[in-house]
């Protein structure tokens, strides 16, 4: 439509510069008039000319429009793209992803599509408006001279049957290009993923070789494409260059000759050099076709296993109530490898009854466990619940009626809350309340996602499903889930965790206090019985603090921003006024380098391997010569070229960290700790009053950037008492469990991040958590495999209190054991995928 | 007390007589100066030890386990090193150690021992040098005593 507007001025854009040549400057008889108004040569030339500038505004205009255009367009069908692969994804079988690995998919969807998007957005504008403006400038040049035109189109045959013969070898390069860097992105995800192992067994160079010789065939690969390409650039632009040869020849001749104007022989040429663009543009669309379409099927055919889920099992919120026996009819599995099968099983398991599934790895029994939960289907047989065959049955049934959790579980980037509750968010249930702009960007979005055919539901939503999880309020819901956590000992873990943790006391008032008073009561108990006292130094302002570190006695105050540490601290502004003001920048340098100069003393003939260096040195291995440097300079006479700016503030961070208590150096007098505690008013008066950048030690005042357990210490552990810290910390409990606070730092601990994939807990924590996720679902049936399967006490009473909370539903609970599985009443053992015994 | 106060009772200790300075001071660093208060445990027979005490200042009651309950053995000072056999080869502790009034006492890990007579083989040697002074001394006495108990 706008495209083909587009033509009309384009032709008058050609055809002006005759006009203004032949008419307006070679022309007679003046005045012309136009509609109605009378024009002589000079007021002509303007007229003609300016309409040429609007004209030439208008076409780059509707260039515009449509380029944005095309560029919308295409971004919307690769949003709609990248989210079909990946609900794609979602809907392959999971014995399908034995076969892809993420390393794959993840190009796939991000890198690859990328081409497809764009080349989407001009697959319908380019051909119309590049092959408009081709014939109509053709049809411009032919107007001026059929001869012409043909030596215009000359070159076409040629270029249009030599171009795709190389064009085709070109594709099957970049085919092959594709999927060898899928493959590098496969090796290089596999290597991240074990880089432990790499190092564990000494493989880097195996490793390295390996991706070096995939990269040197993507080198080959490219070098042979870039020959192919360059050889096509250079034929088409021969070509190109051919024609005008043709123009100077035959449209010299014709205008000597007297059948051609000047000014329609100029028009051609810059017709003609107009031409080049659209015929460019239309080649490399050919190429880009021919490219993409390969990109396109290379991916595609990846996405597209036979078996892969109907979309309707993973979107529709349909769900059915599961309630009845499980039963498995003469069913058959085989997960495509030996020891992953199961034959002709037959068994039922009455609703609400407690279940062992017995059997070594390899017996059948995790698959078994698969099929109850729906994971995996049956090749043939059938896995029903009462009525329903699970096969038929949607994500929405499955993943709400069923607690599974497997030996391998996996834990989401986020904290132990998210992880907690993450059973419960199937759907976005109250919606957040939105004004204003927010409202606005917000039905932006959800007008997007409905033009791209995108979900629409709301992340900033509530998702949590309290009623599934039977709590009425999040309050009761976290009560439930520490009920839970205690039930399988995880609590413990989840307190220190919270203690370790920093909390924001604008999130909850009451916290707050409470840990101030309790920071009261611990102080207050301190100071009756000596022999805590002995333990802990209080934070007071006018003592120095002998088991702190010289900027904690110092500045009496820490960063607000916990990510400040104290390398950093020297350089910040504040921090080098101050200490430049008071003289201390000195002082501390002098510190700095007397400790420098120690610990080189002492560790510069000790080996690396020693392993004394790391545990006692400021200094780490690596920094010895730098320190050796520094030390050099400042010990010699000559001032220049002195120590650097970074130098300085290095000796300065030494001096920071240094802790009278535990590092006897003998730079601390009683002169210089007096000092200290007058300038640390002094910093008190003068930076911390007003700058936010950092907080005061206060009795009175909750500290966010320290943690918890700072914050109720408010003080350090002796260094020098052995077992202070132990010995605080158990008062500390102590103290934790009178007043009742042990519940919310918990609650804090639920806010703990558990790194990459739970990175930063145990394996173990991290299992337990699992468990807590699958049972906080309150499910109808709930299926463990392979969970606290240990002899020992602990594993003992969490399997009692694991049947327990489950006493009125279906449990089904997987182990290789068969003394465990005797504390069933109900037992079904497997041998080499085969049903071996009923109990 | 400074580190070189802390080296100057070091050399007080018979064990490392002749260690030189240098030495001793990375051994006072490494290690970790802690106080107890008269009364307090510094480790109970019977637990595995994980490090050794220089004592600086003040006495320690060395008290052993018997049917009747702990009796006192021995008392320990000043610049003497105790509990040094159960950081050298893994026995548990052989007495309780109590601190009889308060005490300044160098504490060195096991680990950190371990690692320092790895790094430095002459303080080996002169480890060594001193067991076996000591063994000689201690075979000697029993023999004096088996020869005291056949006259007697």
């Amino acid at each position: 439509m706008v495209t083909i507007l587009t033509y009309p001025v384009v032709y008058f854009l050609l055809e002006l510069p005759k006009l203004i040549v032949n008419d307006a400057v070679q022309g007679d008889n003046f005045p012309r008039s136009i509609v109605g108004f009378d024009f002589d040569q000079i007021p002509y030339l303007v007229l003609l000319c300016f309409t040429f500038l609007f004209l030439v505004v208008v076409s780059n205009g509707l260039k515009f429009y449509l380029n944005v255009y095309k560029g919308r367009l295409g971004e919307r069908m690769l949003r709609r793209l990248r989210f079909e692969l990946f609900q794609r994804v979602l809907r392959f079988r999971l014995p399908h992803f034995r076969k892809v690995s993420s390393g794959e998919i993840i190009p796939m969807i991000t890198s690859e599509v990328e081409d497809v998007g764009g080349y989407i957005g001009e697959a319908f504008a380019l051909p119309a408006y590049q092959g408009g403006m081709l014939v109509v400038q053709l049809g411009f040049i032919f107007m001026q001279d059929p001869l012409l035109g043909l030596a215009a189109i000359s070159s076409y045959p040629i270029q249009g049957y030599v171009i795709p013969l190389l064009q085709r070898r070109v594709v099957l390069l970049s085919r092959q290009r594709v999927k060898n860097v899928r493959i590098i992105a496969d090796k290089v995800g596999e290597n991240i993923t074990g880089v432990a192992e790499i190092h564990a067994n000494d493989a880097a160079a195996w490793h390295s070789a390996d991706i070096s010789d995939r990269l040197y065939e993507n080198f080959k690969i490219r070098y042979e494409i870039f020959n192919r390409k360059f050889l096509i650039k250079f034929l088409n632009n021969f070509m190109n260059q051919l024609t005008p040869f043709f123009f100077y020849l035959i449209g010299g001749y014709l205008v000597i000759e007297g059948n051609l104007s000047i000014g329609a022989l100029l028009a051609v040429i810059a017709a003609y050099k107009d031409l080049a663009g659209p015929w460019k543009l239309l080649l490399s669309f050919y190429q880009m076709t021919a490219d993409v379409s390969v990109k396109y099927q290379t991916v595609v055919e990846n996405f597209d296993p036979p078996d892969i889920h109907d979309t309707d099992r993973l979107t529709s919120d349909d769900t059915v109530e599961l309630t009845g026996d499980v039963k498995f009819d003469n069913v058959n599995f085989s997960g495509g490898a030996a020891g992953q099968e199961v034959m002709d099983v037959s068994l039922t398991v009455p609703a609400g009854s407690a279940c062992a599934i017995v059997g070594p790895d390899g017996s059948g029994r995790s698959e078994v466990l698969q099929l109850a939960a729906g994971l995996v289907s049956a090749s043939t047989g059938k896995v029903c619940i009462g009525e329903h065959d699970l096969d038929k049955l949607t994500d929405a049934t499955l993943g709400r009626e069923i607690a599974y959790v497997g030996g391998a579980v996996h834990v989401w980037t986020g904290t132990i809350r998210d992880n907690l509750y993450y059973g419960l968010r199937h759907r976005p249930l109250i919606p957040p309340e939105r004004e204003g702009e927010d409202l606005k960007l917000y039905k932006r979005r959800v007008s997007e996602a409905k033009l791209t055919m995108n979900p629409i539901y709301d992340l900033g939503a509530v998702w949590e499903d309290l009623q599934a999880a039977g709590a009425d309020t999040e309050r009761d819901l976290d009560e439930k889930a520490l009920e839970l956590l205690k039930a399988v000992q995880i609590d413990k873990d989840i307190y220190r965790l919270g203690l370790q943790s920093r909390f924001d006391p604008s999130m909850d008032d009451g916290f707050a206090d409470k840990i101030l008073s309790v920071r009261n009561s611990l102080a207050d108990r301190i100071a009756k019985e000596p022999a805590l006292g002995g333990l802990v130094e209080l934070w007071h302002p006018d003592r120095f603090n002998a088991s702190a570190s010289l900027a904690d006695n110092l500045f009496f105050a820490v960063p607000s921003d916990p990510d400040i540490t104290m390398d950093d601290v020297p350089d910040l502004e504040e921090v080098k006024a101050f200490l430049s003001e008071t003289g201390f920048d000195k002082k501390l340098q002098q510190i700095g380098l007397k400790i420098a100069e120690t610990m080189l003393e002492l560790f510069s003939n000790v080996s690396g391997d020693s392993g004394l260096l790391g545990a006692y040195s400021f200094i780490t291995l690596d920094e010895i010569p730098e320190f050796e440097r520094i030390v050099r300079v400042a010990k010699s006479e000559q001032q220049r070229p002195g120590l650097s700016e970074a130098d300085r503030s290095r000796l300065t961070g030494l001096a920071f960290k240094l802790v009278p208590a535990r590092h006897r150096l003998g730079v601390m007098d009683d002169a210089l700790k007096t000092e200290i505690i007058s300038a640390r008013k002094r910093f008190l008066n003068e930076v911390v009053k007003d700058n936010d950048k950092f907080v005061a030690f206060d009795p009175d005042v909750y500290l966010p950037p320290l943690t918890i357990e700072d914050n109720l210490l408010f003080g350090r552990a002796r260094v020098d008492r052995r077992d202070a810290r132990r010995r605080i910390d158990d008062v500390i409990r102590a103290i934790v469990e009178e007043t009742g606070l042990r519940k919310p730092i918990i609650y804090a601990g639920f806010g703990y991040h558990v790194g990459v994939a739970g990175s930063k807990l145990s394996a173990g924590q991290r299992r337990k958590i699992a468990l807590v996720r699958g049972l906080l679902k309150n499910a109808k049936i709930t299926i463990l495999d392979d969970i606290a399967t240990g002899m020992t006490e602990d594993d003992k009473s969490l399997r009692e209190g694991l049947r327990s909370i489950l006493a009125e539903k279906t449990f089904l609970y997987g182990t290789s054991n068969a003394d465990i599985a005797a504390e069933f009443d109900q037992r079904f053992t497997f041998d080499q995928g085969r049903l071996a015994d009923k109990g | 007390m400074t580190l070189e106060a802390e080296v100057e009772a070091l050399r007080k200790v018979p064990l490392f007589h002749g260690i030189d300075e240098t030495k001793l001071r990375l051994l006072a660093f490494i290690s970790d100066r802690t106080e107890y208060p008269a009364g307090e445990r510094l480790c109970s027979q019977g637990e595995e030890g994980d490090c050794a005490f220089i004592i600086l200042s003040g006495d320690a009651d060395v008290l052993v386990e018997t049917p009747e309950g702990e009796k006192k053995v021995a008392q320990v000072s000043e610049n003497s090193i105790v509990g040094e056999i159960a950081i050298l080869c893994d026995v548990p502790r052989t007495a309780t150690l109590v601190a009889a009034t308060n005490m300044d006492v160098l504490t060195v890990s096991k680990d950190d021992f371990l690692k320092l007579l790895k790094e430095f083989p002459d303080i080996s040697l002169e480890v060594m040098r001193t067991l076996a002074l000591r063994l000689e001394r201690t075979t000697r006495d029993l023999a004096d005593a088996r020869r005291g108990a056949g006259a007697g």
